[in-house]
C-alpha cells in the first residue's frame, strides 16, 4: 500500500503546565473517513490545531504524503491540501457570506477586479451543496451558529483540499442537515479525499467512519475499524467505564403551568402566534430544522429581542421582560447557543464566568467573597467534571465542550424557574452529557420547567415530556413523549404534521 | 487580575516590570538633581500629582468598561471657574461651595452617563463632544478673562499646606485611591465593569445592567474630576476657564502605562497609580536634571510605547517565529 496521505508520529504539546497531548500516533489513508473521538479536553482540538499549522508541536512529526513536512503554518498546510472546519467558525463577521468565501478560495492579486456576479454563483452552487438555503450577500454577523458552520463547511468544499478536518462539524446542525452533510462527507471520501472528523454524537460513527482513533487524556487508547466496534465498546474506550443509561426517565407528573404564551410574536424575528403551556417540574423539548425560530423564541422570552405581540405570562402574572435582566429577576434562565459570545466570556476567569449571574445570591452587598466564590467553583467543577486549567483559568483556555459546562453552570446556579435551555449538550461528551441529563431531570423533579431547545434528536426525545415542533417562526405541533424520529422530523419538515396533531 | 491562575503567565507581571521602572527613575534623578531627593521636593511630587493622579483613577474603571472619558480635563476647568463663581459670586463659605462644585461634577459625568448608557452613543464622541462643551462653558462664564483669585487661608490650606505631616491633598488623594481600589477589585460592580468591557454582548447575557453600570462609572469620573478641580484652585490659589487643559491625556496615558487595555476588561488600580508616578517622577526629576520641558515629552512618550510593546513582545514573538517557520523542511 502506498504511503498514508497523512501521518503524525509521537506528537506532544504542552500549555504551560498542561500536556494536551503526550506523545500521539495518527494516520489518514485517502479516502477515508477517520474519527475522532475522546472525552472533552482530550486533546482533539489541540491535535487538529497541530495539523492546520495553528500550534505548533513541542515534539513528534508529521509526514504528507509519506514525506516529512516539518512543523507546519497555516499556509503551509493550506498549500498542502489541508482544510478544517473549525468547532468554532474562524468567519469574518462584518463580510457577506460571499466575500467570506472569496477570501478564502479566490486567488491573485489583490488589485484585480472582483467578478461579483461569478462570485456570488459559485458561493450560491457551493451553498447549494451542503444544503444550505442562504442569500450569499447576507453577512455573516446576521447568520445562527449552525448557519455559520454550513458556511465554514463550504468553504472546505470549495479549497478543494485533499485532507478535510472537521471538528465537531454536527454539534449545532439538525438531523435534516447533519443527513445532509454526512452526503457531502461521502462524497469527498468517493473523490479520494481523507477526512478526520470529531464528534460527540456516536450514532454518526456508525454510519459513517471508517476508521476511529480515541484519545484519553492527551494519548491514544488505539485506532480500530469502525465496523469492529460496538457502542457501548466505544464509550468503554472513550470513558475508561461504562455509562449509565442514558435519558433518566421523570420521576413524577408535571404540576401546574408555570409559563403560559399565548400568540406570542416579534415581526423582526420571524416569529408569531407561539402559544404554548410550560409547566412545572416539565422538560419541554423544542424541535424544528435549523431557522426554524427556536432560538429567535428563546431570546424573546429573555428579553434580549422583547416580545412585539402576544402575552407572557410567568407564574400567573403577565409580564413582558425586555431585556435579560429582568427576564433573570422573574426567573427565568437562558443558556444560548453560542457559547463563546454569549454563553462565557473567554477571558474571564472559569469562577468569575460561573458567577457572573449570581452576584446577588453569592455576594450580598456587593461585596466579592473568594472564599465563597472558590468553594462554589470547586463544587461545580465536580459535579460537572470541569476539565482545565483550575477555577482561574480564563474560560477561553477550556476545551469546547468544557467552556460549554460552565455556560450551564452558571445559570444552574441563579436557581431559575424557568430554564431555557438553547443546545445544552452542543459539543459536550458522552459521559458529561449523561450528568447534565441527569441535573437538569433531577432539577425538573424539584419544580423546574424546562424549555429544551436541541437539534440533537435522540437527546429531544429523551429527555422531554412532550415535544414541540417549531417550523417557519411558529408552533406547527406538539407530541408526546413516545414521538419516534420519524414523526419529529415529519413535523420539523411540515409533513404529515396535520396526522401528529 | 489578583488571583492566582494556573495559566502559563508572563514572566513578569506589568506591575512588577513598572514599579522597577518607578525605582529607576527615582535613583536616576536622585543621582542627577542634587535636590530631587529631599522631602521638600518629595512633597511636591505628591501636590503635583494629586489632580492627574485623581482623573486617572476615574478613568481606570471607565477605561475597563471599554469606554474613554474625555472630558474630564475640560470639567476640571469648569468646576474649577464653577467652584470660584459660588464662593465669590454666590457668597457661599469654602466648604459649601466645594459641597455644591462636587455635585455640578457628578452632574456633568450625568450628561456623559446619560448620553453613553442610555442613548447608547460611543463613548469617544460623546465625551469629545463634551470635552468642547465643558471648555466652551467654562469660558462663557468668565467671559474668558475673569480669574477667581484670594481665597481664604483656610481653603488655600487644603493645596498648600500639611496636615499630620503629609500635604493636605495627599489624605484626600489616598482616600479616593483607596476607595477606587475596593470597588474595581473587591465588589462586584467592578467584576461587572470588566465582564463588559471584555464582552459586551456576553455581559447582556449573564443579566449584568450595563446602563446602570456605565451610568455610574462615567457620573463617578465627573465627581471625582470636580474634587481635582477643588484641589487644583485650592493649591494654585486662582481658578482660571483653562485650568486643567491636556490633563485628560495625561491621565489616559497613566492608565495605560499602568498596564490597563485600552479595549477594556485587563487593568488594575494599582496599575494605574504606578503609572502616575512613572510620570510625576519624570517630569518633576528632569525638572531638576535642569532639561528643557521637550525631553519630558519625549520620554514619557517613549515610556508609554516601550510599556505597550513589552506587554505584546511574547506574543509578536511566537507569531513571527511561526511565520518564519520552514517548511516544507527536511527533518
Ligand atoms: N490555548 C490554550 N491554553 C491553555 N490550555 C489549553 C489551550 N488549548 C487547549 N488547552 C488545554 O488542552 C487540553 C486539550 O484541549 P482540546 O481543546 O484539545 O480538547 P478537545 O479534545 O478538543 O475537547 P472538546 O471535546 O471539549 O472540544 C484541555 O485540557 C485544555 O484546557
Ligand atoms: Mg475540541
Amino acid at each position: 500500500m502506498s504511503a498514508p496521505l497523512l501521518e503524525l508520529r509521537r506528537l506532544t504539546k504542552s500549555f504551560g503546565g498542561a500536556r494536551a497531548l503526550r506523545g500521539v500516533d495518527f494516520d489518514l489513508r485517502a479516502g477515508e473517513v477517520h474519527a475522532l473521538l475522546g472525552e472533552n479536553g482530550a486533546g482533539k482540538s489541540t491535535l487538529i490545531r497541530i495539523i492546520t499549522g495553528a500550534h505548533r508541536p513541542d515534539g513528534g512529526t508529521v509526514a504528507v504524503d509519506g514525506r516529512p513536512a516539518g512543523p507546519l503554518d497555516p499556509r503551509g498546510a493550506h498549500q498542502l491540501g489541508i482544510a478544517c472546519i473549525y468547532q468554532q467558525p474562524a468567519l469574518f463577521p462584518d463580510l457577506s457570506i460571499a466575500e467570506n468565501l472569496a477570501l478564502r478560495l479566490e486567488t491573485g492579486g489583490s488589485l484585480r477586479r472582483v467578478d461579483w456576479p461569478a462570485r456570488h454563483r459559485r458561493a450560491t452552487a457551493l451553498l447549494e451543496r451542503v444544503g444550505a438555503r442562504l442569500d450569499p450577500h447576507r453577512e455573516v454577523r446576521d447568520l445562527s451558529m449552525p448557519e455559520q458552520q454550513l458556511v465554514e463547511i463550504a468553504c472546505a468544499l470549495g479549497a478543494g483540499a485533499r485532507i478535510v478536518v472537521m471538528d465537531e462539524p454536527t454539534a449545532a446542525l439538525t438531523q435534516a442537515e447533519q443527513t445532509r452533510l454526512h452526503g457531502v462527507v461521502r462524497e469527498l471520501r468517493a473523490q479520494g479525499t481523507g477526512v478526520i472528523y470529531i464528534t460527540h454524537r456516536l450514532e454518526e460513527i456508525f454510519v459513517l467512519a471508517d476508521r476511529v482513533t480515541v484519545l484519553r487524556d492527551g494519548e491514544s487508547v488505539g485506532t480500530r475499524p469502525a465496523a469492529d466496534l460496538t457502542e457501548p465498546e466505544l464509550i468503554r474506550l472513550m470513558v475508561g467505564r461504562e455509562v449509565a443509561q442514558p435519558y433518566p426517565p421523570a420521576e413524577r407528573p408535571p404540576g401546574g403551568a408555570v409559563l403560559r404564551l399565548r400568540r406570542l410574536g416579534r415581526r423582526d424575528s420571524g416569529v408569531h402566534d407561539v402559544s404554548l403551556d410550560l409547566h412545572a417540574g416539565e422538560i419541554l423539548g423544542l424541535a424544528g430544522l435549523v431557522g426554524a425560530g427556536r432560538t429567535e423564541l428563546a431570546r424573546i422570552l429573555f428579553g434580549l429581542t422583547p416580545a412585539d405581540a402576544g402575552t407572557i405570562e410567568l407564574l400567573g402574572r403577565t409580564v413582558r421582560p425586555r431585556s435579560p435582566r429582568e427576564a433573570v429577576e422573574m426567573g427565568l434562565a437562558y443558556v444560548p447557543e453560542d457559547r463563546r459570545r454569549h454563553g462565557v466570556i473567554l477571558d474571564l476567569p472559569l469562577a468569575h464566568n460561573a458567577s457572573l449571574a449570581s452576584h446577588r445570591r453569592l455576594f450580598p452587598g456587593g461585596w466579592l467573597r473568594p472564599a465563597a466564590e472558590r468553594r462554589f467553583t470547586e463544587d461545580f467543577i465536580r459535579d460537572l467534571g470541569i476539565r482545565g486549567g483550575g477555577p482561574f483559568a480564563p474560560a477561553g483556555s477550556l476545551s469546547g465542550g468544557n467552556q460549554q459546562k460552565v455556560a450551564l453552570a452558571r445559570w444552574l446556579a441563579t436557581g431559575p424557574r424557568v430554564l431555557i435551555l438553547d443546545e445544552p449538550t452542543q459539543g459536550v461528551d458522552i459521559g458529561a452529557k449523561a450528568e447534565i441529563h441527569r441535573l437538569v431531570r433531577r432539577l425538573a423533579g424539584e419544580g423546574l420547567a424546562v424549555l429544551l431547545i436541541s437539534s440533537d434528536l435522540p437527546e429531544v426525545i429523551g429527555m422531554s415530556d412532550r415535544i414541540g415542533v417549531m417550523r417557519g417562526g411558529t408552533l406547527t405541533a406538539v407530541l408526546p413523549r413516545d414521538a419516534t424520529p420519524d414523526t419529529v422530523m415529519a413535523a420539523a419538515l411540515g409533513r404529515a404534521t396535520e396526522a401528529a396533531r | 487580575m489578583l488571583t492566582p491562575s494556573a495559566m502559563p503567565r508572563p514572566a513578569l507581571r506589568h506591575e512588577t516590570v513598572l514599579l522597577a521602572v518607578v525605582l529607576l527613575e527615582w535613583l536616576c534623578f536622585h543621582a542627577l538633581g542634587p535636590r530631587f531627593g529631599t522631602l521638600e521636593n518629595s512633597f511636591d511630587l505628591l501636590r503635583h500629582s494629586a489632580e492627574i493622579g485623581l482623573l486617572a483613577l476615574a478613568m481606570t474603571p471607565v477605561i475597563l468598561t471599554g469606554g474613554i472619558d474625555l472630558s474630564v480635563g475640560s470639567l476640571l476647568g469648569l468646576c474649577a471657574v464653577l467652584y470660584g463663581k459660588l464662593w465669590r459670586d454666590a457668597g457661599l463659605d469654602p466648604g459649601a461651595a466645594a459641597g455644591c462644585t462636587l455635585a455640578l461634577g457628578a452632574l456633568a459625568g450625568g450628561l456623559n452617563a446619560a448620553l453613553i448608557a442610555g442613548l447608547r452613543l460611543p463613548p469617544l464622541i460623546v465625551t469629545l463632544g463634551t470635552y468642547s462643551l465643558f471648555r466652551g462653558l467654562a469660558e462663557a462664564i468668565t467671559r474668558g478673562a475673569d480669574t477667581f483669585t484670594n481665597f481664604p487661608a483656610s481653603f488655600l490650606f487644603l493645596g498648600q499646606e500639611r496636615w499630620l505631616g503629609l500635604p493636605s491633598q495627599a489624605w484626600l488623594f489616598a482616600a479616593v485611591a483607596a476607595a477606587v481600589w475596593l470597588l474595581v477589585h473587591r465588589t462586584t460592580f467592578g467584576r461587572a465593569c470588566r465582564a463588559h468591557g471584555f464582552a459586551p454582548e456576553g455581559a447582556r447575557h449573564a443579566g449584568l445592567p450595563a446602563g446602570r453600570q456605565l451610568a455610574a462609572v462615567y457620573m463617578l469620573s465627573g465627581l471625582i474630576a470636580a474634587l481635582a478641580a477643588v484641589i487644583y484652585t485650592a493649591r494654585l490659589g486662582q481658578a482660571r476657564a483653562d485650568a486643567g487643559t491636556g490633563y485628560e491625556l495625561l491621565a489616559i496615558t497613566a492608565v495605560v502605562l499602568g498596564g490597563t487595555s485600552i479595549f477594556g476588561g485587563r487593568g488594575t488600580v494599582h496599575g494605574t497609580l504606578l503609572g502616575v508616578a512613572a510620570l510625576a517622577i519624570l517630569n518633576n526629576g528632569l525638572v531638576h536634571a535642569r532639561q528643557p520641558r521637550e525631553v519630558a515629552g519625549l520620554l514619557t512618550g517613549a515610556l508609554l510605547l516601550l510599556a505597550l510593546a513589552a506587554g505584546t513582545a511574547p506574543r509578536l514573538g511566537t507569531a513571527w517565529r511561526a511565520r518564519r517557520a520552514p517548511h516544507p523542511s527536511p527533518s
